[in-house]
């Protein structure tokens, strides 16, 4: 099927340059025509047909040999100028030289032939493997091809293009083209009949041959990335098609996974967002129902048996803690919103973080009455700016969380410094602590220790991290060595300068 | 026997209404309900309400041009009662006049103590000459502060700060409102100051400073002077 093209021009000169050395060797041999040394000539032809057999094709060197022989023959052999040879031993001698230079052409040829090819097969392992280095080296569908269109240049032909597919099946009509190169409507129509019949087509192929470009399919395991369309003068000589289809599958290859790891990408987050609202859904009306239940049953029974006095006031404990429990939902729920959206405003002021912690601790008062609450603010602490409410919130929702967890009449600790510029907070407890594998996790929305009896949204340490962000701070958290949590928070502020005023009046 | 207080409650949620409505009644006082702002400037008007209730959400007119609407002529107490709690919000309500803030949900007791204080302190007339609070207690006249009756020594500047809240008991002031009136217009952003003298204060005048009984701070907002 494969039509081997060859430039006529190209192999006439292989044969005439042949034919011109041979004369040019009989007549630099010509003084020795008419002396006893005649046999001399036969191994200077000799030597120059082996020297022709390494350097033209079987061809040239069949026919160098056998006019060297007949011009050994006419010109040196006695008698001159015929084809007549007189003594037995040089019709034996013609004979033998006959035979030699054809075997000797021949099979330097050979020879030179299977050198050429050992040579081309390690320049094309080279070539693959570059690529395959490259490729592997490269990241997305763009990188890809750039590295891929600089490869096909430097080995193959400079006038190409690459039509992808759009990721959803269909060629893409734009595809990577080069410079200045415009898609007729054919190669379109030709790129899609290629990537719609799995065959090449074009130039050089029994399809649709109305073109310059010869299109192949770039052809994957599990999708096909595209089309390239390559434009050749010749047609690949034998073994080169075959590694152009493997310089192309590894081409295939690298695209494919790009395509692959973009569908994956996408299905993920997709995935991804899907599972954040079931979450979100899940444990907004698990969280949402406890309460509610708490309350409608609680009043329902104090409407239904007015005369059980005895539990009324237990009821209504009931009802109130669940609607604080309520309201709390709500204000993360707002705060995680505010965040969400970004439009959470700042408000910096010169605090006095005495009065911030006393606040969040009288907020806090019923929680904390079950613990040993213990806390150390540096003596000379300076103003910091902050943003009080917001401060307000962070420390409330750490300390709320170590009262959740930790056990009954443990110590929680908080320590407040301010080392160069910096304000430091330390919340820690003798609470569980966090499992090692979820320490990276803890301030991710909606994160819950798994099979924790605590209830929750889980936004409580988001909203902590992103109230100290907009801080410009920073919040981690540890494990302690003794057991529990250990939270750092770091707020950069600067020294208040009035430090040095005078407030004596 | 002196009359009921008449409190007028404008807010437009009928549970809200209801819930204040029974909790007032039974605490003394009288209600009247307006459901939009236009209803409820004409019952400001004709009803002589000692106290108004007002919510920020309303229908028809945005709560703070509400409340500037009834500054204009009514000078007894509002408290407004918003499910708004951003900190802009209650400065800007407190600037516009009204007397205290709180925010829904709110507790029950918190809102009667708040009334009780505004409306006493709307009665009070005649010029505070002795103000005394728990243990101790402040004669504006001889400006001397006494606290278990031994006489505390207090600067100038911490003696205008206390009289200020102390003639204030029970309401919030905002930062900027207690700058303004101890240090002048031009300190109004000089947080710092405040900090600095509260602290100070609160050192001389509470029991525990670090649980202020007396200076309590209203996150964000500024200061209230406790009972």
């Amino acid at each position: 099927m494969k039509k081997v093209y060859k430039n006529s021009a190209v192999r006439l000169k292989n044969y005439i340059l042949p034919i011109i050395v041979i004369f040019i060797t009989a007549l630099f041999c010509s003084p020795l025509a008419n002396t006893q040394n005649y046999h001399i000539v036969s191994y200077i032809l000799l030597f120059v047909v082996s020297i022709l057999a390494t350097v033209f094709g079987t061809g040239p060197v069949l026919l160098a040999a056998s006019l060297s022989a007949l011009v050994w023959n006419y010109f040196f052999i006695p008698p001159h100028y015929t084809f007549h040879i007189d003594k037995t031993e040089d019709i034996l001698m013609f004979g033998m030289f006959f035979l030699i230079a054809l075997v000797n052409g021949v099979l330097t040829t050979r020879v030179r032939r299977q050198e050429k090819l050992a040579r081309e097969r390690e320049e094309r392992t080279n070539i693959l493997f570059q690529l395959t280095k490259e490729l592997s080296r490269s990241n997305g569908i763009d990188q890809v091809l750039a590295v891929t269109l600089q490869n096909i240049s430097n080995h193959f032909a400079t006038d190409y293009f690459i039509i992808l597919q759009d990721g959803q099946g269909s060629l893409n009509k734009y595809g990577s083209l080069p410079d200045k190169k415009t898609l007729t409507g054919d190669e379109y129509n030709i790129a899609r009949w290629v990537f719609k019949n799995l065959k090449k087509a074009g130039k050089f192929s029994d399809s649709l041959p109305q073109t310059d470009y010869t299109f192949y399919l770039l052809k994957g395991t599990r999708l096909n990335p595209g089309v390239i369309a390559i434009k050749q003068e010749e047609f690949f000589v034998e073994g080169e098609e075959l590694f152009w289809d493997t310089y192309t599958a590894q081409i295939s290859n690298a695209l494919e996974r790009e395509f692959l790891g973009v569908l994956a990408q996408k299905a993920s987050f997709l995935d991804e967002s899907d599972r954040f609202y079931k979450t979100l859904f899940n444990s907004i009306s698990h969280e949402f129902r406890i309460p509610v239940a708490t309350i409608m049953g609680a009043s329902d029974t104090l409407l239904s048996s007015p005369n059980a006095v005895n539990i009324r006031e237990a009821l209504y404990d009931e009802i109130f803690k669940a609607s604080l429990r309520l309201n709390r939902l709500i204000e993360n729920l707002l705060n995680m919103s505010r965040l969400e959206s970004g439009h959470i405003s700042v408000r910096l002021d010169w605090c006095d973080i005495n009065d911030l912690v006393n606040k969040v601790i009288s907020d806090l008062k019923n929680e904390l009455a079950s613990f040993n609450l213990k806390v150390n603010i540096q003596e000379d602490m300076p103003l910091i700016k902050i943003d009080f409410g917001l401060m307000e919130q962070v420390l409330y929702n750490l300390l709320f969380n170590s009262c959740e967890y930790a056990p009954d009449f443990s110590e929680i600790r908080m320590d407040v410094l301010y080392v160069s510029g910096e304000m430091l907070i330390y919340v820690s407890d003798n609470g569980p602590g966090f499992p090692e594998h979820t320490l990276q996790d803890v301030f991710k929305k909606f994160f819950r220790v798994e099979r924790s009896k605590v209830g929750g949204l889980g936004l409580g340490l988001s909203i902590v991290k992103g109230f100290v962000e907009a801080h410009k701070g920073s919040v981690m958290v540890e494990n302690r060595n003794s057991g529990g949590a250990r939270f750092t928070i770091r707020i950069p502020s600067a020294d208040p300068e009035f430090k040095k005023l005078q407030f004596e009046d | 026997m002196k009359d009921l207080d008449t409190i007028l409650i404008i807010d437009d949620e009928l549970q809200i209404r209801r819930l204040l409505q029974i909790t007032l009644t039974a605490n003394g006082y009288n209600t009247i309900h307006s459901v939009n702002g236009k209803d409820g400037l004409i019952d400001a008007a004709t009803q002589h309400p000692s106290l108004i209730i007002l919510d920020l959400g309303l229908p028809d007119i945005d709560g703070h041009e509400l409340l500037k609407k009834l500054r204009e002529w009514y000078f007894k107490p509002i408290i407004v009662l918003s499910v708004r709690n951003l900190e802009e919000d209650i400065i800007t309500a407190l600037d516009n006049g009204a007397n205290d803030y709180l925010t829904k949900p709110f507790r029950s007791g918190e809102l009667l103590a708040r009334i009780r204080v505004a409306i006493r302190s709307s009665e009070k007339n005649e010029e505070v000459t002795l103000v005394k609070a728990g243990s101790f207690s402040i004669d504006f006249a001889d400006h001397i502060v006494r606290k278990n009756e031994e006489i505390l020594k207090l600067t100038s500047t911490e003696f205008s700060l206390l009289s200020l809240f102390a003639r204030n008991q029970g309401r919030v002031l905002t930062h900027q409102y207690i700058l303004k009136e101890i240090w002048g217009y031009g300190y109004i952003e000089q947080t710092q100051y405040l900090r600095v003298f509260v602290a100070q204060l609160r050192k001389k005048i509470e029991d525990n400073p670090s649980k202020p009984v007396f200076i309590i701070t209203e996150s964000g907002i500024g200061y209230r002077f406790g009972e």
